[in-house]
């Protein structure tokens, strides 16, 4: 039986099968409704107001939900909202997926351009009719380099072209050693690849021009793989209960990827066939989603990956809007949990030819830590949960317009929010700007614990703190601290022998220094320290772009970096406990 | 001092972490040759019992708890010969195998559910972390355990709870135990539909949950 679903303030009318669950039916029908617990019912992101239909009694979380965000009895979650009749609801602004996250350019240095892929101008001559040299002979004595020949798809493209005329043509060589393609007339200045940084919240995609190494525009999305689950093991676990999820995955990314491109390259009057190349830097799980390799064991233990470098890869295999007869190259991961954007976030900054000793720290759901001592380079993630995303925190939300990102005490408490627009919520920055500042005024203790009765601590503009974010905090600050702790003690470093530290992910510029160190999260040194590399995931896949030589640095490097797992470090479970505490670095 | 405000003592000696106090405390209670049972009831236990309260209210975080179970074994440890030569058993809440299920190798949340199991007056047998499904049914034959507790932290491992309750039932043991679950990504839902007897979300709350489940059946 057929039920019908009116979603407000769109108007539309949708049929939905009975017992259905309300948030499958939204999504089916392209009404994102943000769920970061996997649909369980626990992250209390998808209330939705039920304006005309059945209002089942609230759940215990459900009714805890309802009273800690001071919502209407009419709310009610819309992953645990069962269809048994026709139903009227409205969707509230705050839970569907912002369009736009805020795009954060970080550091960024000059690379030399030098592509794999070169357009080379040439003007095939009329065969002589005593000896008539055919178009292959012809094209291997213009380039007599690249070893392997011309296809003869290609070639056959090649006749047609030239279509008797015999004047100028463009040859794409990649990498000096293979012919992609040809073109009609001179095209070398068409010469265009992308730069994508395939994260597991958000998309960037950037728009270089391969002769001269400058970026032409640069677009973000959100993962449309979203909709399988928020972060990463939920969406391998989705391919592992159905393996014909895996396409499912890999078609969201690529569509995502397609929309980016699609647009981008239309903003700008550039055909597709003129992308011959596309890096693109995500983490392990990702970079195996996006090319549908089987994930299964990447989330059991001993947790193996099943490729960390790849050779560039056929465009037409991957699926990607571009030259069909371009290449694909995908960043090298390092190990299971250290991916290829970690590599590119490497290459990004320059790492390897810096003298001295550095930490290179990317915080986002799972913590990476780089430690270089001299020449010797050591990796680890940490599992700091999704709370530095804003995730699993009562008014937590993502780094988008909004959001509370930074806090300061002037006589009162002042927030400001990113777009200078009406509060919605605290995203990781700001989290870590107000929990700094209560601790410094007393009202939260070292320990976590907020003192006085009450539980909470309101911050105005109907948000607020509560016990349980505060403990969400301390242990994604912990995981990070303990890593850093780890890996310091394992080369026998102390925090004074440390050149430099490299912040890299979602915090960008905003993260505060003074009070990340308050905290412990950032170890104490000299605040020039301390280096924010933004997006460095991006800046990476540019650079391995734009230049072979970075690449083949990149991958001599992601084969060195020795790997610890800290789950199985004896002080571990020590070292995580006592980092709990609120305390800076002494 | 009063037998009453020794067992005060103890009790906040627990709740405050302090290990030497413990410790010394329990040797009092020896030299005293006070009723072991009554030391341990009323003292040890309503620290622990405090500790657990203190958790729930959102006041102690798992440092307090690591230390105050930490005290409570060595206060044990003190009383601990002196219990088995007066043979008082019946201390014991009942017999209990822990252990993270295979595949997943993360054991924080499953230690600390062990330890505040066994600082409440439960034997705990920890197998540790990547356990196979086959192990916990042996261990727990072996010792005549009455809980099973499996951990998962990953969405992916947390399908071997529900593999488990399978292979029990197919063994025709699903009778014999209680199996409370936990872990990151489970909850009451997942604990349900499995058929667990059990979820609890921390280490006091599985206290609680396995002590309301004790002599069931």
């Amino acid at each position: 039986m057929n039920l019908t679903l009116k979603v407000l303030p769109q108007g539309r009318s949708i049929q939905v099968r009975k017992n259905t669950v309300l948030i499958e039916a939204l999504h089916e029908a392209g009404v994102d409704l943000i769920s970061f617990c996997n649909k369980q019912g626990l992250c209390g992101k998808c209330f939705v107001e039920i304006m005309k239909g059945k209002r089942p009694e609230p759940g215990a979380q459900e009714k805890w939900l309802l009273a800690r965000k001071r919502l209407p009895g009419n709310f009610r979650l819309a992953c645990l909202y069962r269809m048994t009749g026709d139903l009227t609801v409205r969707i509230p602004e705050e839970a569907t997926l912002p369009l736009m996250p805020v795009l954060k350019r970080g550091f960024r240095r000059v690379i030399q351009p030098n592509p794999a892929v070169r357009k080379i101008v040439f003007a095939p001559f009329r065969p002589d009719l005593a000896s008539p040299l055919s178009l292959s002979d012809q094209i291997r004595a213009h380039f007599p380099r690249p070893g392997k020949k011309a296809s003869p798809a290609l070639l056959k493209d090649l006749a047609v072209l030239l279509d008797d005329s015999y004047g100028t043509a463009t040859a794409v060589i990649y990498d000096g050693a293979e012919i992609l393609d040809f073109e009609a007339a001179d095209t070398a200045e068409q010469n265009f690849g992308i730069a994508i940084d395939l994260g597991t919240t958000t998309l960037v995609a950037e728009l270089v021009n391969l002769n001269t190494g400058k970026t032409i525009d640069v677009v973000t999305a959100l993962n449309g793989q979203a909709r399988f689950g928020a972060d990463v093991i939920s969406r391998i676990t989705a391919v592992f209960q159905d393996p014909l999820k895996s396409e499912a995955l890999r078609t969201a990314v690529l569509d995502s990827l397609k929309a980016m491109i699609e647009g981008m390259l239309k903003k700008h009057r550039i055909p597709v066939h003129h992308v011959y190349e596309v890096v693109l830097a995500g983490n392990t799980a990702m970079n195996h989603l996006f090319l549908g390799s089987p994930v299964k064991t990447l989330a059991v233990s001993p947790y193996h990956a099943v490729f960390s470098a790849l050779p560039p890869l056929p465009a037409s295999e991957t699926g990607l809007l571009m030259n069909p007869r371009g290449k694909v190259y995908v960043a090298p991961n390092i190990r299971s949990f250290v991916g290829g954007d970690i590599a590119a976030g490497l290459a990004a900054t320059d790492l390897a030819h810096q003298k001295g000793n550095f930490l290179f720290i990317d915080l986002g759901t799972n913590g990476e830590i780089v430690l270089k001592k001299g020449r010797q380079f050591t990796a680890t993630s940490t599992a700091a949960g999704p709370a530095f995303e804003g995730m699993n925190i009562s008014c937590g939300m993502l780094a988008v317009p909004g959001a509370v990102y930074k806090a300061e005490f002037r006589d009162r408490l002042k927030v400001m929010t990113i777009g200078n627009r009406p509060a919605l919520g605290i995203c990781g920055t700001g989290l870590i700007d107000l929990i700094s500042l209560y601790l410094e005024r007393g009202v939260i203790s070292p320990q976590g614990h907020i003192q006085g009765g009450e539980k909470t601590i309101s911050l105005g503009h109907n948000l607020f703190l509560s016990q349980k974010d505060i403990r969400e905090v301390q242990l994604a600050a912990a995981a990070v601290k303990t890593g850093i702790r780890l890996l310091l003690s394992l080369d026998k470093l102390a925090v004074a022998d440390l050149d430099g530290i490299y912040v890299a992910g979602a915090f960008g510029n905003y993260l505060n220094i003074p009070n990340s160190m308050r905290l412990g999260l950032l170890p104490r040194l000299d605040k020039k320290k301390i280096i924010f590399v933004g997006n460095s995931s991006l800046a990476g896949a540019k650079a391995l772009l734009v230049s072979t030589q970075e690449r083949a640095r990149c991958e001599r490097l992601a084969q060195k970096i020795r790997h610890v797992a800290l789950a199985t470090d004896t002080a571990f479970l020590k070292t995580f406990i006592e980092a709990l505490e609120f305390r800076a670095w002494t | 001092m009063t037998k009453d405000d020794l067992f005060n003592d103890m009790a906040r000696a627990i709740v405050e972490g302090d290990r030497h106090a413990a410790e010394a405390l329990a040797k009092e209670a020896l030299s005293r040759n006070l009723d072991l049972h009554e030391v341990v009831e009323k003292g040890y236990i309503a620290g622990i019992q405090k500790v657990g309260d203190l958790w729930e209210r959102g006041d102690y975080f798992l440092p307090e708890l690591i230390t105050s179970a930490e005290c409570m074994k060595a206060a044990m440890a003190v009383l601990r010969p002196a219990l088995e030569r007066a043979r008082i058993a019946d201390l014991s809440l009942g017999k209990v195998v822990i252990g993270t299920i295979e595949g997943d190798i993360h054991d924080i949340g499953k230690n600390l559910v062990a330890s505040m199991l066994s600082a409440n007056g439960f034997e705990v047998s920890d197998l540790g972390a990547d356990v196979k499904l086959e192990r916990f049914i042996q261990s727990a034959l072996d010792m005549k355990a009455d809980f099973i507790c499996l951990s998962a932290l990953l969405t992916t491992t947390m399908l071997g709870q529900r593999r488990f309750m399978e292979l029990l039932k197919e063994r025709g043991l699903r009778s014999q135990f209680k199996v409370l679950v936990g872990g990151a990504p489970v909850n009451q839902k997942w604990a349900d539909s499995i058929g667990a007897d059990g979820y609890a979300e921390n280490a006091p709350a599985a206290v609680k949950l396995a002590k309301s489940l004790r002599g069931k059946r």
